[in-house]
């Protein structure tokens, strides 16, 4: 028997390449990146480049009409401009959100005012409300709740993959009637505290990031938030709304390896993409292009390659990460992506692996080039985390259904 | 498609003793406001060196985890899900701590690596080599909840024939404060600690100590919603979140009073998995035929076949859990 298949009738984004989708769009297809020196974040680590979203905190509250004053952490300021464009495509009222579930993915959540006012936290009172915007869940709530009443929350935390995990439980949801529509992604900022944590690790590059390359030798951080409304066929028919594009399938897989580092032979990563082609009733050569999680560390361009070669072989599609534009939204990154791709499948062409030179051993050569004009039907796109937490989508153009 | 899902084993580190079942008949009684669980004897579950390396919180979710799944004769489950409010809170306040104190060098890698909300899902997913489903949630006190109810869905799926799902959460004396005055632990409530692993398996034909029957979710339902939710679940009795807290107790009032009502906060305490222990209690007592006097405020214990889980996260998240006896014991 047939799936009923699940549908993408919105998507929303913002990051370092564009504050909405159209602005996103133009980026990919000039192949400008993002990362540059430090602007908002402030940290004595100007060394880093970093993909921010070019608005301050005091800008997104005015765009998104928030009294100043109100309590409020810039992971869900971002989301809501995200929450905002997608809702706005897929037509949703604020009486409609009364049956729509949503399911936010972040790690960092409120800590960006956690870092700035924790000795406020300990010797006084005068802070106290940003206590309460520390954890993941209200960060979702906050995003949440400036658009109406939600029928359903909750929040995924499994580090860089927390985004992608966040869509397959929505997916999942829908394929078993528990809601007609489910809002999904994540929602990430910079802040001190992880730049300062992946430079413990000695994982961030102090120049422009180069995922796949033989000189790359770390990720730049960027910040961001996507979200994508899941629908079910009947419902978007019912609503009378035009699919964007459909989820065909997902998989989520644990490498089992250890909580920083992939496994040589990229076991979770192959075993969430294989997942994701069984689950999409797909072969590999129907794949045509693969966004990877290609941070640029040595050691997750390396594994995801061998991943990469293990499932697709002799016909590994075009690949490339777009995070040498973005930089590495962490939490955020698997819907980012996800809109990326959206956006790849819609516009008919596969992004650039922005400042790619030279090909490494034992690792895949991406695409160095965008390449216009190229009629897509399914693409696939990674997401791996700390702790071997690896998840992979396979996104499908509508007429596919 | 299964026939039922068994609940095979659930172990708990808490305030009570720990890994055992004492507190049905012996609870300990605290007067104090932030109380720290009882710590096992780790050596069984984790090396010197490694206990040496990893946070309270990663020991107790192994302990549990590893106790849970070898008490169940699982040893690769299909899935692991976990929930946590806070994640490692003692080695992110100290990565915090450092970094606003004495600025950002010199900052410890591993402080920085525990703090990341999944990595109890992914040490015991390492430990065991397990490369199944692999997520973790973070939603306040409804983190166990979500978890429970992801595990609830790849079961009807048909993705997976067995979970481990827990929720973990450990208490700093300096986050104590910090959730006091947030409110997430309230007036007259004991602010505690909780690690707990339950192991699920469809139709498993193994002895169990009861079956789950449905986890429902909502976000700030209406009346109306919360009446069609409780005319959908028939139940001998009701464990509900109360904890003696007034504003957290007004929460439970549209359960009215037909049904017994029995509750475990007054013996754990409150953090972000102590509706995690709400589940291990309703097992436990489901084990027993009833309900121990201790939940019911000494008026003796409720003998049930059945039971409701209610869980409501500051007033707006509510959960229902329904676990049932095993058939024809």
């Amino acid at each position: 028997m047939r799936r009923e298949p699940v549908l993408i009738t919105g998507c929303g984004i913002t990051c370092a390449i564009g504050l909405d989708k159209s602005q996103v769009l133009e980026s990919l297809l000039a192949n400008r990146t993002g990362v540059g020196p430090i602007r908002y974040l402030k940290t004595g680590h100007t060394e880093f480049p970093v993909g921010e979203v070019s608005m301050s905190d005091e800008e997104m509250e005015r765009a998104m009409g928030i009294a100043p004053g109100t309590p409020t952490t810039r992971t869900a300021l971002m989301g809501m401009m995200a929450m905002h464009e997608a809702l706005a495509q897929a037509g949703l009222s604020k009486d409609d959100l009364n049956a729509v579930g949503f399911v936010d993915g972040t790690t960092v959540g409120g800590m960006d005012k956690s870092e700035q006012y924790y000795l406020d936290f300990i010797g006084n009172d005068s802070r106290n409300a940003y206590i309460s915007t520390h954890d993941c869940g209200s960060c979702s709530e906050m995003i949440a709740d400036r658009f109406g009443r939600f029928k359903f929350i909750t929040t995924i935390s499994t580090a860089c993959s927390s985004a992608a995990n966040a869509i397959e439980l929505a997916a999942d949801m829908i394929r078993l009637g528990e809601a007609d529509i489910v809002v999904a992604g994540g929602s990430e900022c910079i802040t001190k505290f992880h730049l300062n944590g992946f430079n413990s690790l000695m994982i961030l590059d102090h120049g422009q990031c180069r995922p796949f390359d033989a000189r790359r030798a770390g990720l730049n951080l960027g910040e961001g938030a996507a979200f994508i409304v899941l629908e079910s066929a009947r419902s978007a028919a019912r609503r009378g709304v035009k699919p964007v594009a459909q989820l065909s399938g997902y998989g989520n897989a644990c490498d089992a390896f250890h909580q920083t580092a992939s496994s040589p032979d990229g076991e979770g990563a192959y075993r969430a993409m294989m997942k994701a082609l069984d689950d999409a009733g797909l072969r590999p050569q129907d794949i045509d292009y693969i966004n990877a999680h290609g941070t640029g560390t040595p050691n997750n361009d390396l594994s995801e390659s061998q991943a990469m070669k293990r499932v697709f072989g002799e016909c590994l599609p075009q690949v490339s990460s777009t995070k040498s534009l973005t930089g590495h939204t962490t939490s955020a990154s698997g819907s980012i992506e996800t809109v990326i791709c959206i956006l790849a499948l819609q516009n008919g062409f596969t992004p650039a692996n922005y400042a790619f030179e030279q090909p490494d051993n034992g690792v895949i050569v991406p695409n160095m080039n965008l390449e216009p004009e190229r009629e897509m039907k399914h693409v696939l796109c990674n997401s791996f985390g700390f702790g071997g937490n690896d998840s992979s989508l396979v996104i499908s153009n509508v007429s596919e259904y | 498609m299964y026939q039922s899902i068994d609940i095979l084993s659930v172990k708990q580190i808490s305030i009570q003793q720990p890994l055992c079942e004492e507190w049905m008949e012996t609870p300990l009684t605290y007067t104090g406001d932030f109380v720290r669980a009882i710590d096992p004897d780790f050596r069984q579950f984790v090396s010197p060196a490694e206990a040496r390396r990893l946070g309270k919180l990663l020991k107790r979710a192994l302990a549990t985890s590893l106790s849970a799944l070898s008490e169940g004769g699982i040893q690769n489950p299909d899935a692991i899900i976990t929930g946590t409010g806070f994640g490692s809170i003692e080695n992110t306040e100290l990565f915090l701590d450092a970094l606003v104190r004495e600025g950002e060098q010199m900052l410890k890698p591993t402080q920085f690596m525990q703090s990341t909300h999944n990595t109890a899902s992914s040490l015991v997913g390492i430990n065991t080599r397990s490369h199944g489903y692999n997520s973790t949630y973070s939603q306040k006190g409804l983190s166990f909840d979500s978890a429970l109810y992801d595990a609830w869905l790849q079961f009807r799926l048909g993705k997976i024939e067995n979970a481990l799902v827990g929720a973990h959460d450990e208490m700093s004396p300096v986050f104590s404060g910090f959730v006091s005055k947030a409110g997430h632990v309230k007036k007259g409530e004991i602010c505690s600690e909780a690690a707990v692993s339950a192991l699920l398996e469809a139709d498993s034909g193994k002895p169990a100590m009861c079956t789950l029957k449905s986890v429902q979710i909502l976000n700030r339902p209406t009346a109306q919603e919360l009446s069609d939710v409780m005319a959908g679940i028939k139940a001998d009795a009701i464990i509900t979140g109360r904890s003696g807290n007034p504003e957290n107790d007004s929460w439970y009032s549209f359960l009215g009073n037909e049904v017994p009502q029995c509750s475990y906060k007054p013996l754990f305490g409150v953090n972000f998995s102590s509706s995690a222990l709400g589940f291990y209690t309703a097992a436990c007592s489901l084990k027993a035929g009833r309900i121990p006097s201790v939940m019911n405020a000494g008026k003796g214990p409720v003998p049930c076949r059945s039971i409701l889980l209610v869980n409501v996260v500051e007033g707006r998240h509510y959960s229902f859990t329904v676990l049932e006896a095993v058939c024809g014991k």
